[in-house]
């Protein structure tokens, strides 16, 4: 019983230093468990990331530079920051709130139609690309069933300036995962609003009004802004529809990069689409560092 | 619970079922119409199936979404068990980590990817499965946290524990049946990410069943057409019928992913 | 069945700390073959701990524990064979009722027959044949805890342990659900560690009861010998109801307690002279006042308790309220605002300096 002996020695010097070792080799020994994740997410997520940030501080013959990163801002790829950036915001606000409205009302109907909703939710909110695409051109485009159904109603779509291939028509046909997605992520906030309260508030006076006022958005906000902005990381990046949609004619951050990478580049541009990549991550880590400090100040939930 | 649905309820889910629904009609409508754009039929089917590599790149799409799943499930299920468990002084931190693939575009990633490891990438398409669990990560991370903490999860694991079972039987037999409806969740999300994702497939050279449906659609846009309506209703069955079809033994836990 | 004599179970100067609190110190408890002891004491002074250590689930800082004679330090939980009944939401939520049972024969890779066989059994026992197929949300809450109680004796176990099992329900299915724990446990005849921190439960099931405080085993003993001879002033405060009445130490060792002299017990080897006397409310008598005593008092309140009435009554002298627990049937003599004598009816008190 050697070994209970030195334990029991260790329980006497309390607070001193055997027991705070002990305490500093347990955190460590709890961290054994979890080698398999970090092995994997250091391999596969922290290892390309390096190296992207890396490149994009090297010229062509890898001696450093800040010019990949000047050359960011200027032209035709500082105006795309502005577009993309626009285009995010403008889709990840119709998102949040369509989608706020659908899941509340989705929230009344049974356990069977939710989990529908649900599965249907996920597959559309990762829908994108050339099927998204074709989808839209199929019902809005020249030849689409909606256009020639308003046309035979009178509405010429085509009358004006209208075009699905344009930054307003690539917002619209966001709308249908970015809204998908925020039914996904906002449901689980709505069903843990306790019916208890709204049958207090009304039974203390209040109006619905008062409850939506004073309960509801207060203990709701926190979701809301924390999953809108999530949505606009998910336009900010989405890559696949818009160059379905527009080959790549648009001026979007992503389409630059992917226009950049998919060979076609001039000789001295070579880092310049890793600066553009580590650029999207500022504009994305700004985001989420918000997304974190409402979630750390909205401890309210639950 | 079931409440009875308001007028504007109903007016909500009426304009969203109409925002999602019209376009499908609209794109199966288009996807029947015949060469001349008169005539309605099942030639653009009939074209999609001709065409060279239809059967082997759904195939690969398949396996890499199956494969997807199965990563995501052996790597995030235990660890997230045991930061609700042991591991809880890391949890913040893990959490954090689960969340970084949102703050970086798939685009960067994929740039990020091809530089850092090309020899890793040459060898085979499915070790884009790889690349997929990552990019899941906070939305598979999500799911079964919510589902984990829905059950009183120490109390059964101990309860299993002084019974005579092993970390693994708990695991396989008490926990996973616990959060089932949060394991589909996750594998609806992986599933589904797995059988549409076109930038880093694209960006890394590799032919899947998106990248697929992208070549064909330059040369036959009808065809292309019923390509798509082929994929989302296939991916949309798929996982309804998952979600759905087979009456759950437990009914108290609710389906969030 | 089998463990029909049961295994011996020693924790011996088990310390346990959480950072700074000590949740164990130097814990000793013997629990003879066969025995039930349950384990009483005020929230948070270490019951749930010391259960959990000897099941396995945490681990001691120093201190020794011997199941059968044998130490099982390191020993895993998984391996230790202890059954344990938790407070609640213990059943498996995705199992029938009989897989539940059958769950640590399973892991243990016993065939398919005899887990159904046993299982049923143990169905049996607890009384609930019909609810084999069900789901634990299909049942009552008292059935959960049956089912939990045969799920832990299924594993045939070498010690049963139970942590407040009957703490989450009403006060009639707990009655009803205790006697038969204690049928159970007779009829099985497994050594059981219970913990609980309702008294009557402890009293009523207990072969020997273990009054806990701050982590240590202050008194383990028959649940006469804890109610009628405590061992001490805290022992004797948390077991059952007291009155602490002002007292002085008399020149001839007895103590004057409303110019009464009653007898009394220091084991805490006190030095003061004066204090409060610890007396319980059945050693109180009312009688009519006569002359003006020390001990006169007025009857303020009456609370019905059913077979037993508790009276609570106002010393004139000094303002103290009193209650004293009589027959219901002699309590109409005492309505409120009577005028009442208090004697003390008790041979061995004790002090509270
Ligand atoms: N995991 C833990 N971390 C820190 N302190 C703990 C932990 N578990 C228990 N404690 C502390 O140890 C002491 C004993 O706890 P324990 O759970 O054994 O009490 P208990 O007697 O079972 O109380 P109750 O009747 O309320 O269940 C308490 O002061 C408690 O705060
Ligand atoms: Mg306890």
């Amino acid at each position: 019983m050697s070994h209970v002996v030195a334990e029991r020695t260790n329980a006497l010097n309390k607070g001193a230093g055997p027991l705070s070792y002990i305490r500093r080799g347990g955190a460590l020994v709890s961290l054994l468990p979890l080698i398999p994740f970090l092995a994997f997410i250091g391999y596969f997520l922290a290892f390309p990331l390096a190296f992207i940030v890396r490149d994009s501080f090297l010229d062509n013959d890898k001696h450093f530079t800040l010019h990949n990163f000047a050359l960011c801002f200027q032209g035709v790829y500082g105006h795309s920051f502005l577009v993309s950036v626009r285009l995010s915001v403008i889709s990840a606000f119709i998102g949040a709130v369509a989608g706020a409205f659908i899941a509340h009302s989705i929230m009344r109907t049974g356990q069977r139609t939710r989990r529908a909703v649900a599965a249907t939710s996920s597959v559309l909110a990762n829908t994108g690309g050339v099927p998204l695409a074709f989808m839209f051109i199929a019902s809005f485009g020249a030849q689409g069933l909606v256009t020639k159904l308003l046309k035979f109603l009178g509405w010429d779509l085509y009358g004006g300036s209208f075009t699905l291939f344009s930054a307003a028509g690539v917002t619209f046909v966001y709308c249908f995962f970015q809204i998908p997605l925020m039914v996904l992520i906002f449901s689980p906030a709505l069903e843990n609003m306790k019916p208890e309260w709204r049958e207090a508030s009304d039974s203390l006076g209040g109006t619905p009004f008062t409850y939506f006022r004073r309960i509801a958005i207060p203990v709701l906000f926190p979701a809301f802004l924390s999953t809108s902005l999530l949505l606009f990381a998910n336009a900010f990046s989405a890559y696949a529809t818009a160059r379905a949609m527009t080959s790549g004619t648009l001026p979007l951050m992503p389409l630059l990069i992917g226009n950049l990478v998919d060979g076609n580049v001039i000789a001295n541009e070579k880092h310049l689409g890793h600066a553009l990549a580590v650029c999207m991550i500022g504009v994305s880590v700004i985001v989420m560092t918000i997304y974190a400090l409402v979630l750390r100040y909205s401890k309210v939930k639950k | 619970m079931k409440r009875r649905l308001s007028a504007g309820n109903y007016l909500v889910l009426l304009c969203a079922f109409a925002f999602f629904v019209v376009p499908m009609i609209a794109a199966i409508e288009f996807s029947l119409r015949g060469d001349q754009g008169t005539t309605h039929g099942l030639s653009n089917y009939r074209w999609i199936l001709a065409q060279e590599g239809f059967g082997a790149n759904l195939f690969t799409s398949a396996r890499l979404a199956a494969i997807t799943a199965i990563l995501v499930l052996l790597l995030m299920v235990p660890t997230i068990v045991y930061l609700h468990l042991g591991g809880a002084r890391w949890k913040r931190i893990i959490e954090f980590i689960c969340l970084v693939p949102l703050v970086v575009p798939v685009i960067s990633y994929a740039m990020g990817v091809a530089t850092a490891m090309p020899i890793f990438l040459q060898s085979t398409v499915y070790e884009l499965s790889f690349l997929y669990v990552i990019v899941t990560m906070p939305y598979t991370y999500r799911a079964l946290d919510v589902g984990l903490s829905s059950i009183p999860l120490l109390t059964l694991v101990e309860a299993s524990k002084s019974a005579g079972a092993t970390m693994r039987q708990t695991l396989v037999l008490v926990v996973m049946p616990s959060i089932r409806s949060a394991i589909n969740g996750a594998i609806f999300l992986s599933v589904a990410l797995a059988l549409g994702e076109f930038t880093l497939a694209v960006l890394l050279h590799w032919d899947t069943f998106p990248t697929w449906i992208n070549n064909v659609a330059q040369s036959n846009v009808l065809g292309a057409v019923s390509l798509s309506v082929f994929s989302l209703v296939g991916a949309w069955l798929v996982v309804l019928v998952v979600a759905v079809g087979p009456k759950s033994k437990h009914s108290d836990q609710n389906q969030e992913a | 069945m089998s463990n029909q004599h049961g295994i011996s179970v020693n924790l011996q100067g088990v310390t346990k700390t959480y950072g700074t609190v000590v949740a164990l110190n130097n814990f000793n408890l013997d629990i003879a073959p066969g025995e039930l002891v349950a384990l009483l004491g005020p929230s948070g002074c270490g019951k749930t701990t010391a259960l959990r250590i000897l099941a396995g689930l945490d681990t001691q800082h120093s201190g020794q524990i011997l199941v059968d004679g044998k130490d099982i330090v390191g020993v895993p939980a998984n391996k230790r064979n202890m059954g344990m009944v938790f407070q609640a939401y213990s059943l498996f939520p995705t199992m029938t009722v009989l897989e539940n049972i059958a769950y640590g024969m399973r892991v243990r890779h016993i065939s398919k027959e005899k887990q159904v066989a046993r299982a049923n059994e143990l169905l049996e026992l607890v009384g609930l044949q019909e609810t084999g197929k069900r789901l634990s949300h299909q049942l009552s809450g008292g059935q959960q805890q049956r089912v939990a109680l045969a799920r832990a004796l299924a594993i045939e176990p070498s010690v049963l342990l139970l942590d407040e099992p009957l703490s989450a329900l009403d006060a009639q299915v707990r009655t009803q659900l205790r006697d038969e724990i204690k049928r159970i446990q007779t009829e099985v005849g497994t050594t059981t560690l219970f913990v609980t921190h309702d008294q009557e439960e402890a009293m009523a099931i207990a072969d020997r009861v273990g009054v806990m405080r701050h982590g240590v085993l202050e008194q383990c003993a028959s649940p006469q010998a804890v109610y009628l001879n405590p061992i001490n002033v805290s022992v004797a405060k948390f077991v059952g109801a007291m009155n602490l009445l002002p007292a002085v130490v008399t020149t001839n060792n007895e103590l004057e307690i409303y110019g009464q002299s009653v007898g009394w017990r220091n084991p805490d080897g006190l030095t003061a002279r004066s204090g409060r006397a610890l007396v319980r409310p059945e050693q109180l008598l009312l009688g009519s006042p006569t002359t003006d005593r020390p001990a006169n008092a007025i009857v303020t309140n009456q609370t019905f308790l059913g077979p037993l009435t508790r009276i609570s009554a106002k010393v004139m002298s000094d303002g103290n309220t009193l209650h004293v627990e009589m027959p219901s049937i002699e309590a109409s003599d005492y309505p409120i605002g009577k005028n009442v004598v208090v004697t003390i009816q008790a041979t061995s008190v004790l002090l509270d300096a």
